[in-house]
């Protein structure tokens, strides 16, 4: 097993930051990329399943990172800050086009 | 988290396969039995054994048979009660009509989509739904239970747990661990090519089973990702409904557009209407796919705005010949004229496409789906080995801190892995051994299959007590007779119950029947077998340590 | 000719690639034959097993359509490799026809 020890709380915190920072930020890609692509000309449904299929290998990497990742609160902040972002940003965008 | 990439990979593969690996069994267990869901309706409705069938007339059959169904399922009523703003009213009105069929099916299931008033979601429906013989209409009795696309299907992706859909969570969570899992193993795995066909059941146990966990896992790679992640595209809109949530005018603005290009209406037009013959709708549709080279039956019929001027019909054809999922006619409900054909894909709805229909099979291929039901027990075995690596590293270090960690993984493991096979057989045999008229059947069926389960989990937890002496558990052995004794005695009852032995469905050649037969029988010889190596391997065990050759990270 | 015989020669090819390439590794080469295995039949294994493999592709091509072929080559693939290693750990020299040019 590992030598190095790491507290329950260390552990509880990266899996909650892998499972729900990814969901945050998978949320945040397809927010801004649907509304980014549909905004630049592509297809509706396009567009829409494009991001999706994407949007579940973008969670993959995110979670697999979160667990690589030098330090929780880099995790808490890329991925459910830049997802919070992400999301932001992509309902600005789909409000200019609608 | 760890001081190498290499060390937290292993350290989520473990903990996360570990922990998901219980509903990934049983997603790929139910889901390998799901390639087969049809065959198994039919071993246990003994009155749908007939041929597959077309999709019936309309006007004749099923018009009337829509019409029957006044009102939603009760499950479906209560679900939309908590949907809404304001109380349902006493009747519904029905907006949708539905009807699906494929090769492999004999019966027909027909649905009816009623109108959800003051819905907190939009274009909201709750559905009623039958089955009939589509020979000559007859509604087939309300609680029969289709054990294999009505209950073995729906818990490989649900779980049957349907308080606030959080089984579909639970499995997509478990599926994204599967695909962390395939990610976190390969880097882990050090000799990945140089070990591709390694498998050396001779060594120590702790040895022989990491060589088929990796080698079962390595070999189907491709079909763990693709069904693993496929599985959750399916679900896409269920799991990340941004567009619905965060951008509804975005929606509704494409909407509108569609309307206008395709000429189907978005809501009724509240004036009354009646439906042109839809037999003749049907009759052009399969002209159009007979004269395009794609001759084919329709798959599947759809009409909205039931009773409306503005009622449409569309029509889908069954795609037995490809792997994606088939384009739609849509024609005029009052008239019978087309409105709209959906165009072919662009490139991306074909890969959406494709990965659907590569995952749900319904083309007409047996070799296939065959090798996509192994590729399934492939997978299966990769989690199984799992567990029991598991259990096999540490037992002796917590049998020595009189720690009871690996008794419970142990416990946990034989209950998904054996316990659920004895389960799944147990409600195949109850199925057979109930009274054909006794009411309520299809829920006596439910709550035997929960029972059966819920008894391999008391079992299992009972046996693994040796495993805190980091013995083996007789668990394994026993429950492996017991799928053996229960795979056959369901064999015997088909035989006694409906007189459809072997000899009588192979020399008419009714596969569906036959095939699960056999399939019971092989499920029996390879649990006796494995019983008695098991038991072989109890009675000559010497005390194994826990070391490999090559030390493995945790 | 008959899709259920093209599969069947496509499953055929195969299981052989697969075990050509096993074949081709030291380990496994030792289970069917004493003698050590010299370089260039490694190669040679390997090009006959990599051979073998598209030609099962090929195979599959010719029976159905490309979408679904891809799919049963990819299946056909992962049960050759499960097979020749299941063969590798109980009857090794099962595997011995596949290097009969070599002693």
């Amino acid at each position: 097993m590992a030598t190095v020890s790491y507290s329950s709380w260390h552990v509880f915190s990266r899996v909650c930051g892998s499972i729900l920072g990814s969901y945050a930020f998978t949320w945040g890609f397809i927010a801004i990329g649907v509304s980014s692509l549909i905004g630049a000309g592509l297809e509706f449904h396009e567009a829409s399943s494009l991001v999706s299929m994407l949007g579940f290998l973008v969670f993959l990497w995110a979670f697999c990172w979160a667990f690589v990742a030098a330090s929780i609160a880099r995790v808490w902040a890329v991925l459910a800050g830049g997802g919070a972002v992400m999301t932001l940003a992509g309902w600005w965008v789909s409000r200019a086009l609608a | 988290m760890f001081a190498s990439f290499r060390l937290s990979f292993a350290w989520l593969h473990t903990w996360f396969g570990l922990v998901l690996g219980f509903v990934l069994m049983v997603a790929f267990f139910f889901g390998s039995l799901s390639v087969f869901d049809r065959e198994i309706d039919r071993w246990a409705l003994p009155q749908t054994r007939i041929e597959a069938q077309p999709m019936p007339s309309f006007d004749k059959i099923l018009a009337s048979r829509f019409a029957s169904i006044t009102e939603p399922e009760p499950e479906e009523i209560e679900a939309a009660s908590n949907r809404v703003t304001k109380p349902l009213p006493d009747k519904l009105t029905p907006s949708q009509y539905g009807a699906y069929t494929t090769h492999r099916d004999p019966v027909l299931g027909m649905y009816v989509g009623f109108d959800v008033p003051n819905s907190t979601l939009p274009d909201d429906h709750a559905y009623g739904e039958i089955t009939i013989d589509p020979r000559d209409g007859h509604v087939l009795p309300h609680d029969q239970l289709a054990l294999g696309s009505a209950f073995f299907y729906p818990m490989h992706f649900s779980l049957h747990i349907t308080w606030h859909d959080i089984g579909y969570w639970i499995v997509a969570l478990a599926a994204m661990a599967m695909l962390a899992a395939i990610v976190s193993g390969v880097v882990m795995h050090r000799k990945i090519f140089r070990e591709f066909f390694t498998f050396r059941p001779g060594k120590k146990l702790l040895r022989s089973t990491l060589d088929l966990h990796n080698l079962t896992g390595v070999v189907a790679l491709p079909f763990h990702f693709l069904w693993a992640l496929s599985g959750l595209i399916i679900f896409a809109g269920i799991y990340f409904p941004v567009l619905e949530k965060l951008m509804q005018p975005l929606v509704e603005a494409h909407e509108r557009e569609e309307a206008m290009h395709t000429g189907l209406d978005i809501l009724p037009s509240g004036k009354p209407g009646t439906l042109a013959s839809v037999d003749a709708m049907m009759a052009v549709a399969k002209e159009r796919w007979a004269s395009r080279g794609a001759p084919g039956e329709v798959g599947f019929l759809f009409v909205n705005h039931v009773g409306n001027s503005n009622a449409s019909v569309s029509i889908y054809r069954d795609s037995t010949d490809r792997v994606a999922t088939a384009e739609g006619l849509h024609f005029e409900g009052t008239t019978g004229r087309i409105l709209f054909e959906d165009p072919p894909t662009g490139p991306i709805e074909t890969v959406n496409a494709f990965l659907t229909g590569m995952h749900l099979q319904q083309f007409k291929h047996w070799t296939l789906r065959w090798l996509i039901f192994v590729g399934g027990f492939l997978s299966s075995t990769c989690i199984a080995t799992g567990f029991i690596f598991f259990v096999e590293k540490r037992k002796h270090a917590h049998a020595a801190q009189g720690y009871g960690g690996s008794r419970w993984v142990d416990a946990l493991a034989v209950t998904t892995v054996t316990g659920m096979v004895v389960a799944t057989l147990f409600v195949l045999v109850m199925n057979r051994a109930l009274p054909e008229d006794l009411a309520h059947r299809d829920s006596w069926e439910k709550s035997s299959f929960w029972l059966a389960w819920l008894l391999t989990l008391g079992h299992a937890t009972w046996r693994s007590a040796a495993v805190l002496q980091a013995r083996m558990s007789k668990a394994w052995v026993e429950q492996c007779w017991a799928i053996a004794l229960s795979g056959a005695l369901a064999v015997v009852l088909n035989a006694v119950t409906t007189g459809d032995h072997l000899g009588r469905t192979l020399s008419a050649g009714y596969w569906p029947v036959a095939g699960v037969d056999l399939m019971l029988l092989a499920f029996a010889f390879v649990a006796a077998i494995a019983a008695r190596r098991l038991q072989q391997r109890a009675t000559h065990a010497s005390p194994a340590s826990a070391s490999l050759e090559e030390p493995e990270r945790a | 000719m008959p899709d259920a015989l093209l599969l069947m020669a496509a499953l055929v090819f195969s299981v052989a690639g697969m075990g050509w390439l096993a074949l081709a590794m030291d380990v496994h080469w030792n289970q069917v034959r004493a003698s050590r295995r010299s370089p260039r039949i490694a190669v040679m294994l390997r090009v006959l097993g990599s051979v073998s493999l598209l030609t099962s592709l090929v195979l599959c091509l010719l029976a159905d359509t490309a979408t679904m072929a891809v799919l049963v080559w990819m299946m056909l693939l992962a049960v050759s490799a499960a097979t020749i290693a299941f063969v590798l750990s109980s009857r090794p020299g099962v595997l011995a026809p596949l290097v009969v040019f070599s002693k």
